[in-house]
């Protein structure tokens, strides 16, 4: 019998972190009357005051990235950064090229934006991750055509962790004059990203999965001839009419202060992270029939995504309970359409339904972890009794 | 990936039956009269084995064993227990609405019900040779 008097354990913070409390504190002040509330586009003393507000936040987003402030437009989130970022450039170099490049694992930002392009016409080369979930460099190169003029591959896969090795893929893309687009919005404030050596043109980021708001992120756009973008929207002068609409101040305050904070305390994270990952997977890495998703060296410790033979995803959830955790069906609707990123590591459907996504963050503490190992092994114990498929697999 | 539980789609008798399912589980090996029936779905891979022992026509041991969502363990573990003690026609009469009124079950898992219903009748198969309520 499951226990299910413990109150809920958050293991999903690769779906969304919480407010930083420093965060939210610095957030307060641009809301109400009495604070700094004023549109940054008005000229007045209180319209010029959140406009400074604005770029004391661009520098600090600027310094965490290591970029100069104006390669960085504000936008609501990562997905319109995506949107933005692959839909701007392509279409502003089409008279480079109309192919493209990208992986299957890529968030459904990326692949629903660039199936929108081939709508229009582009023609997209989506390359197979290995086993491991990475990209052959071999295969990618192979891959490049005379008329490639935009790529797009993800920093940190947001179901399985793996880390892509984005200097490289650059590498090669700044020798054949090919924009690369990264979705960085797992990784930024996480892992050291410095673009002043990187090799990427256009940055997606968002501000709540590094213990900010929701509703803001930005786009990361180097000071480069041949990096540009068409804007998505039309309406104002904002953001050097690449993304007008009235600033958001206390959401573009809260993106800043966080950066700030990532910045600050980026070692420690990590190696609280990784001392996270390693407690986990050593208590549950043993359990028969376990597989971990993806690369096991190359991959962000603070996410763990595992599989079970002979366990069904559905129950698996309901079993886990009082984790909040992520699971291998779709993140974004109610049905239970599986997981292309781990269909496309081989997987079969049955894996890929029984796959759990454990993600941690500052808060997570030891306990937690520890009870989340005695909830897992507790829960496969349950399923399996019940079930007629263990005595198949076992 | 993905956070599932936008809503919660388990009544609490659901959630009962499937944190608790106490006919859950093959029979001891003394059972050997015991007798079985299968059925299963390839698309999913959900299947139901029910298992019964029966005495003067009379289910006296009914268990069961499932791969599927909690929806179809909550399903079996609830006929299990309703059909305990019952003639062997009353694998027959499941009462699949009234069963998914009962349990809240979502109109779009009826599929999955069906998988239960299919047992039961696999298992009234093996018992009588017959399809047919002989009451």
């Amino acid at each position: 019998m499951l226990n299910k008097n413990v109150a809920p354990v958050y293991l999903d913070y690769a779906a969304t972190t919480p407010v930083d409390p420093q965060v939210a504190e610095a957030m307060s002040g641009y809301l109400t009357v009495g604070g700094i509330f004023a549109n940054p586009s008005s000229i007045h003393a209180a319209g010029r005051r959140s406009a400074a507000a604005v770029e004391t936040a661009r520098e600090q987003l600027a310094g965490l990235l290591n970029v100069s402030p104006h390669e960085l437009i504000w936008t609501s989130g990562a997905t319109e950064s995506v949107n933005l970022g692959i839909l701007g450039a392509a279409r502003y170099r089409s008279d480079r090229g109309k192919h493209l490049i990208t992986m299957p694992t890529e968030h459904k930002a990326v692949t629903d934006t660039f199936q929108a392009l081939e709508r229009e016409g582009f023609d997209v080369t989506y390359l197979m991750p290995d086993r491991n979930g990475l990209l052959a460099l071999d295969e990618f190169e192979a891959a490049i055509r005379h008329d490639t003029q935009l790529v797009s591959v993800m920093h940190v896969n947001n179901e399985t962790g793996v880390i892509q090795d984005i200097r490289r893929i650059g590498e090669r893309c700044r020798e054949r004059d090919i924009l690369l687009h990264v979705d960085a919005a797992q990784s930024v404030g996480k892992l050291p990203t410095d673009l002043s050596v990187l090799p990427v043109d256009l940055l997606s980021l968002t501000a709540h999965k590094l213990y900010g708001p929701k509703g803001i992120g930005a786009l990361y756009m180097a000071d480069r001839p041949a990096c540009h973008v068409l804007p998505l929207f039309h309406g104002g002068g904002q953001e050097r009419r690449l993304r007008p609409g009235t600033l958001a101040v206390h959401q573009i305050v809260g993106l800043g202060a966080a950066a700030a904070l990532a910045k600050s305390r980026q070692v420690e994270d990590l190696m609280h992270l990784q001392g996270l990952e390693a407690r986990l997977w050593s208590g549950i890495g043993n359990i028969p029939g376990i597989l971990r998703n993806g690369s096991e060296t190359e991959s962000f410790p603070g996410i763990l995504s595992v599989s079970i033979e002979g366990i069904e995803g559905e129950s698996l959830m309901l079993a886990l309970e009082p984790l909040c955790v992520g699971s291998g069906s779709a993140c974004n609707s109610r049905n239970r359409e599986s997981s292309a990123v781990l269909r496309a590591l081989g997987h079969d459907d049955a894996l890929v339904q029984s796959a759990i996504r454990f993600s941690f963050g500052r808060g997570t503490t030891n306990d937690e972890i520890d009870l989340a190992i005695g909830c897992y092994a507790d829960a496969i114990k349950h399923l399996r009794a019940i079930s007629p498929q263990h005595a198949r697999t076992a | 990936m993905t956070t599932v539980v936008l809503t919660n789609p388990y009544s609490e008798l659901v959630k009962r039956y499937f944190a608790n399912p106490v006919h859950a589980g093959q029979l001891p090996d003394e059972y050997n009269n015991a007798v079985a029936g299968e059925a299963a779905e390839s698309a999913t891979g959900a299947r139901v084995i029910l298992y019964a022992v029966i005495d003067r026509d009379i289910i006296r041991i009914l268990r069961h064993q499932v791969f599927g969502c909690p929806h179809l363990i909550a399903a079996a573990e609830a006929f299990c227990d309703k059909a305990e003690g019952q003639p062997a026609s009353a694998l027959l009469e499941l009462d699949l609405p009234g069963l998914m009124d009962e349990l809240a079950i979502p109109v779009e898992k009826t599929g999955k019900v069906f998988i239960l219903e299919d047992a039961a009748k696999a298992l009234h198969i093996m018992l009588t040779g017959t399809t047919q309520s002989e009451d």
